[in-house]
């Protein structure tokens, strides 16, 4: 018994190890935001600033903070809308269909998630001039859209493959058409998995900073993770502003995932199990 | 003006060459049947059987490979499900789980377009008739089996549809609940009066609920005919080991010279053709001899005490002959015992094909 009781505490003790060793820069980055410009590099280093100031914070909620909060704000909320709702649709047909063509499409969705980002920038890059659209929000939600659909199929289809076809069935000798059968049960039952899945998409768009920055060019489009660009400049880096602005740009995300880590970690598993 | 329940709607179900083909595997295989209006009729059989698919194909929920499908005298082939106004209840009963007691009754109204108030009443009424009519509120995680059930059968007659179609329903209940469900629904059924097609791979049940039984084994139906018809006379050797509790004694051997032979007895037959043959006994037809005497001798392999009677189970060659005899005649094991066949209580079947051999006493 004692034997098992080590083996759990020095398990415990790795764990929060572990957790320490994640959260210490998200912590890093809290304390510097506090801190006053000529405590950053101060040595001794501080864990916790000696004259904890919210000045930082003042500076960096400008006017061109808020834009670029209203940009990313609309960029994922749209991403996550139109994504989510295209991965349901996918995801149903390949969770019911038994057709060995979707198996194949299946794979190819698989496929396309595996191209790294900085392979696909050039062509989307291209794309998007010649469609006219550079430098506006609708290129980033249509990139965004297009990396992130792969991942939210497969997770989607996790959930639905797990819903019980029989209450498709009774739903359909109940009298339902399709799509209503579609919308009143199938939806409501794969809400976990929606749910997962729109957390998986806003925090991928929320962060991305690859593609905004080469699609957008003008502050009026740019979104946060760009924006938190501003305060690194050619002779200098602000880190205050800079951590104050970071902590910002997390807080919602954090937020959310709190929140909604339940669903999120089934959403990841769902696909695993079965299916 | 919609008339009270009950308005006659003719419901007569016609199965026409029916096939139905897995990929290599077939499932059904030129089935024709043909079910009256008002009938309860059960498919009854081992699982893979057919029996399910047949009512799947009924419900619209399957295509079938060929052959022709009639509801009321319609070719339904090409009618949906939601077109073909039936009820099912589910073996998992299919309870939506996101609604509560009450809508998911009410939902085969609602999807009709059934205006709020008179929905209702409606499901209160059905509700009522499964006594069900205090949990309307709740959700299907929070109910027993038995009540998930009943909700399930009152989602089913909510409505006045054609038919009623049943796949396994009382199969997830426990035993007890089993036997108050199955009269239950025998009587909803007969104070309903609709069409019923009812799955099942209990012999009982079938025994208990049926006006007629449809054997199914192998894609084919091996016997149709009402309970006691089934009973009295299997048609074959798998109807005759597939129905009574225990089954009927099968002892294969040899007719010769009007008399069943076998290494440890035989009996005498009035008429039977010259051959390889299996005889058929119920447990109930058998009573105990001396040893030496009676028809057959064996050994006792084991006896089991039921309370009303006494399950003797007797070595007979390399097989094991039951024997339901009185609650006093149990006896010790390896115990040497007669045993006696009732005359004009056998059942003689061909000893390659299995079939009933008709014409002896």
């Amino acid at each position: 018994m004692t034997h098992t009781r080590r083996t759990r505490a020095a398990i415990v003790a790795g764990q929060i190890l572990l957790a320490a060793f994640v959260l210490l820069p998200f912590f890093w980055m809290f304390s510097v935001s506090l801190k006053p410009p000529s405590e950053p590099f101060a040595i001794p280093a501080r864990l916790w600033p000696e004259d904890p100031t919210l000045s930082n914070y003042v500076t960096a909620f400008r006017p061109e903070f808020r834009t670029y909060f209203l940009n990313s704000l609309i960029v994922s909320a749209a991403s996550v809308t139109i994504c989510v709702t295209l991965a349901l649709l996918a995801a149903y047909a390949f969770s019911r269909g038994a057709l060995i063509a979707l198996t194949a499409l299946m794979g190819m969705v698989v496929l396309a998630q595996m191209f790294p980002h900085s392979a696909i920038i050039i062509p989307i890059y291209k794309m998007m001039r010649s469609a006219d659209l550079l430098d506006t929000k609708i290129a980033l939600i249509i990139a965004y859209v297009s990396v992130t659909l792969p991942v939210a199929i497969w997770m989607l289809r996790g959930f639905l493959v797990k819903l019980p076809v029989a209450l498709e069935e009774a739903a359909a000798i109940d009298g339902a058409h399709p799509l209503r059968l579609f919308w009143e049960i199938v939806v409501p039952l794969a809400r976990p998995g929606i749910i997962a899945t729109a957390v998986y998409v806003l925090i991928v768009t929320w962060q991305e900073f690859l593609f905004a920055l080469s699609f957008t060019s003008s502050k009026a489009e740019r979104t946060l993770p760009v924006g938190l660009n501003d305060f690194i400049g050619q002779y200098g880096i602000r880190y205050g502003e800079l951590m104050a602005s970071s902590v910002m740009v997390s807080a919602p995300v954090i937020a959310v995932f709190f929140f909604l880590q339940r669903y999120f970690v089934a959403g990841l598993t769902a696909g695993a199990v079965k299916g | 003006m919609r008339k009270r329940r009950r308005e006659t709607k003719m419901a007569t179900v016609e199965l026409e060459r029916l096939n139905k083909r897995f990929g290599g595997f077939t499932a059904l295989e030129s089935l024709d049947l043909t079910i009256a209006d008002g009938e309860f009729l059960v498919l009854l059989g081992p699982s893979g059987c057919g029996k399910s698919t047949t009512m799947r194909l009924v419900a619209g929920l399957e295509e079938p490979t060929g052959g022709e499908i009639r509801i009321g005298g319609r070719r339904v082939n090409d009618i949906p499900a939601r077109d073909r106004d039936l009820a099912m209840v589910f073996q998992s009963y299919a309870l939506y789980p996101h609604m509560t007691v009450g809508e998911n009754i009410g939902y085969p109204l609602k999807v009709r377009g059934i205006a709020k108030a008179e929905r209702q009443a409606q499901i209160r009424a059905a509700a009522e008739k499964v006594e069900m009519g205090h949990l309307l509120t709740r959700r299907p995680a929070e109910l027993s089996g038995g009540q998930r059930q009943r909700v399930a059968l009152a989602r089913a007659i909510v409505r006045t549809p054609r038919l009623f179609l049943m796949d396994e329903p009382l199969s997830n209940l426990d035993a007890k609940l089993r036997t108050v469900m199955r009269a239950e629904l025998k009587h909803l059924q007969r104070d309903l009066a609709t069409t019923t097609i009812y799955v099942t791979h209990d012999q009982v049940e079938a025994m208990t609920l049926a006006d007629r039984i449809v054997i199914l084994n192998a894609a084919k139906i091996q016997q149709q005919g009402t309970p006691q018809e089934i009973y009295d006379r299997p048609a074959n050797t798998f109807v005759a080991s597939f129905i009574g509790s225990p089954p009927m004694n099968l002892i294969e051997g040899t007719v010769a010279e009007g008399r069943f032979h076998h290494p440890d007895g035989g009996v005498a037959l009035a008429s039977a053709p010259q051959g390889p043959a299996v005889l058929g006994v119920r447990p109930e037809d058998v009573t105990l001899a001396a040893p030496g005497e009676g028809d057959f001798t064996g050994k006792v392999y084991s006896s089991e005490l039921l309370g009303d009677c006494t399950l003797l189970n007797v070595r007979v060659g390399d097989k094991l002959v039951a024997a339901k005899v009185g609650p006093q005649d149990g006896r010790d094991m390896d115990e040497p015992v007669g045993l006696r066949l009732a005359p004009g209580a056998l059942h003689l079947f061909d000893g390659e094909s299995g079939a009933r051999i008709e014409g002896r006493a």
